[in-house]
């Protein structure tokens, strides 16, 4: 079979459609995660849908029910805990390790087939069924009409919330509104690269625009374009070499964020060199 | 024209009384500074202008009305903006958000860049109102603070401690730029301050806050000894240096500690420190 023809396989359509739903959502999320500071709680939350996921298998639900459930409370929990930046870590942090304790309790428990949980936890983007691109497409579209309509409010809360509060903005209702478009980001991107890979999708290109631009609306693009770029490519790699889609997502995202780096590095340097 | 009145107010936060009783006027085109102790409630006092904290009783006016929340005629410049330290947006975006970040929607002003370059103007603050705010230096990053804070030429201006951690060349640069605000806008300021020292020579009126009580009047109607030991319940004296600054002796423990609760200091011990507390840059 030709690469062409491969490509043009149903399963093949169906991840290129999904990836690309799920970068844009990822690349504008992933932009508030890195100005936030809330990688952590991007991570914490992939994993305590982990524990929702086997909780809904063990009990003969979809898995996709049960990471939304619990990434939507995860995120909610977060989100009202965790409003002032004191004690963040440490609800999260709690939050994060009673849902895994529970995901293990579950994994124990459930004796049939464990695919499910293997492709929760590293992504299953290959085995994506039209109904999940559907899904997944309008949750993704769902996050981007709601993060352009409160892009502003968002930027200034994240930056300066006393005054945002002064302002009449409510730092709480940003902040558990970003919570939750956070935790249904995270659903839908571990449907294709999983549970232990989501931060990767959901951080690196944000934090490589970050380095690279320093306009917010540009990285809020540049963000969104490497995320795309890191999926297509991605898929494309594991299609034509093989191995994971996945592991390929994943390793070129982290790579933008280490070019981002050198490159920010070097122009740091030249500037110094040529004053 | 009074900017804003306060007639017996108090407020209790968390069940505890910050203060009670406090009535005083802020006149419009005057510079107020807000003294007093840690923990005496200065910053307490600008979000009860502002409006996030309510009154138990008594009665707020800011101009004309009841304190409302997001009142773009009220410019607020909060307290050390942890953010700042990391912050890779740019003086001028921060600023921006000034003007609508508190916008839903798409919806874009068209008058926002130059609303936005007059206030960078103001506060001199061009020449690096493009760099990110973490390159810039403490007193470029209030500078920019303020122009965020007025870039609707408010009326009544709060700015919550905009000479902390700066050094005191750049404390008389932020002190300058605060008097030209005032002569340019004719709004009426309330400064929280630590020391009245490098404010002294613009201000027009002191509120000082402690054990509950508010007072207010010229510096020398409240800055002097028997005011002060009033205010205290404890012998205050001030030294008046060569040069003109006051030192306030009684308050040590007052000033050098954050939190006196807990410190057991006995009365000998208040009497041992010579002197000094109150210029927190010679120490």
């Amino acid at each position: 079979m030709s690469l062409w023809t491969l490509l043009m396989t149903p399963f093949v359509k169906n991840a290129f459609y999904a990836v690309t739903a799920v970068a844009f959502a990822a690349g504008l999320v992933g932009y508030f995660v890195v100005l936030r500071r809330q990688a952590f709680a991007a991570h914490a939350i992939g994993h305590i849908g982990f524990a929702g996921a086997a909780g809904a298998v063990l009990l003969g639900f979809s898995p996709l029910a049960g990471l939304l459930v619990f990434c939507l409370g995860a995120g909610l929990l977060i989100g009202l805990g965790g409003a002032s930046l004191d004690d963040r870590d440490a609800v999260v942090g709690v939050t994060l390790t009673a849902a895994l304790g529970l995901g293990v309790l579950f994994i124990s428990l459930y004796s049939g087939y464990a695919n499910a949980t293997y492709s929760i936890l590293f992504g299953q983007i290959l085995g994506v069924t039209v109904g999940d691109v559907w899904l997944v497409a309008a949750l993704s579209i769902a996050v981007v009409l709601v993060i352009s309509l409160v892009y502003r409010p968002m930027l200034f809360v994240s930056v300066d919330a006393q005054s945002a509060e002064a302002r009449g903005l409510s730092v709480r209702g940003l902040s558990l509104l970003f919570m939750a478009l956070l935790a249904i980001t995270t659903v839908v991107a571990i449907q294709i690269v999983g549970v232990l890979l989501v931060f990767s999708l959901l951080v690196a290109p944000a934090a490589a625009a970050e380095v690279v631009t320093r306009r917010p609306w540009r990285a809020l693009v540049l963000s969104t374009v490497l995320a795309l770029a890191s999926a297509w490519v991605g898929l494309f790699l594991g299609v034509w070499i093989g191995g994971p889609v996945s592991f390929w997502i994943t390793a070129l995202a982290s790579l933008s964020y280490l070019v981002a780096r050198v490159g920010a590095g070097w122009r740091a340097h030249y500037a110094l060199a040529s004053v | 024209m009074t900017v804003l009145s306060l007639r017996d107010a108090s407020v209790v936060l968390g069940g505890r009384q910050i203060w009670q009783g406090a009535s005083l006027n802020v006149e419009a085109g005057t510079i107020n500074v807000i003294l007093g102790p840690n923990g005496a409630g200065k910053s307490t006092l600008l979000k009860a202008i502002l409006g996030i904290v309510p009154l138990a009783a008594g009665e707020i006016e800011v101009l004309g009305a009841a304190p409302r929340r997001g009142d773009v005629r009220v410019g607020y410049m909060a307290q050390s903006r942890a953010a700042d330290q990391l912050s890779t947006l740019t003086g001028r975006d921060y600023v921006g958000l000034g003007f609508d970040g508190p916008r839903f929607g798409w919806r874009r002003d068209a008058t926002k860049a130059a609303t936005v370059q007059r206030a960078l103007e103001l506060t001199g603050t061009l020449s690096f109102a493009d760099r990110p705010l973490r390159t810039l230096s403490g007193g470029q990053r209030q500078r920019i603070a303020l122009a965020h804070a007025t870039v609707f030429r408010p009326q009544l201006l709060l700015l919550d401690e905009p000479l902390a951690g700066l050094d005191i060349a750049a404390q008389a640069e932020i002190v300058d730029l605060i008097n030209l605000v005032r002569a340019s806008t004719e709004a009426a300021l309330l400064v929280v301050a630590h020391d009245l020292n490098p404010l002294a020579t613009i201000t027009d009126q002191v509120l000082w806050i402690a054990r509950r009580q508010i007072r207010s009047g010229a510096i020398g109607d409240v800055v002097n000894e028997r005011t002060l030991s009033e205010l205290y319940g404890h012998p205050i004296e001030i030294v008046v240096t060569p040069r003109g600054r006051r030192v306030i002796v009684g308050l040590e423990e007052e000033f050098a500690h954050p939190h006196p609760h807990g410190h057991d200091h006995s009365h000998e011990d208040v009497h041992e420190h010579f002197a000094e507390v109150y210029d927190e840059v010679t120490r």
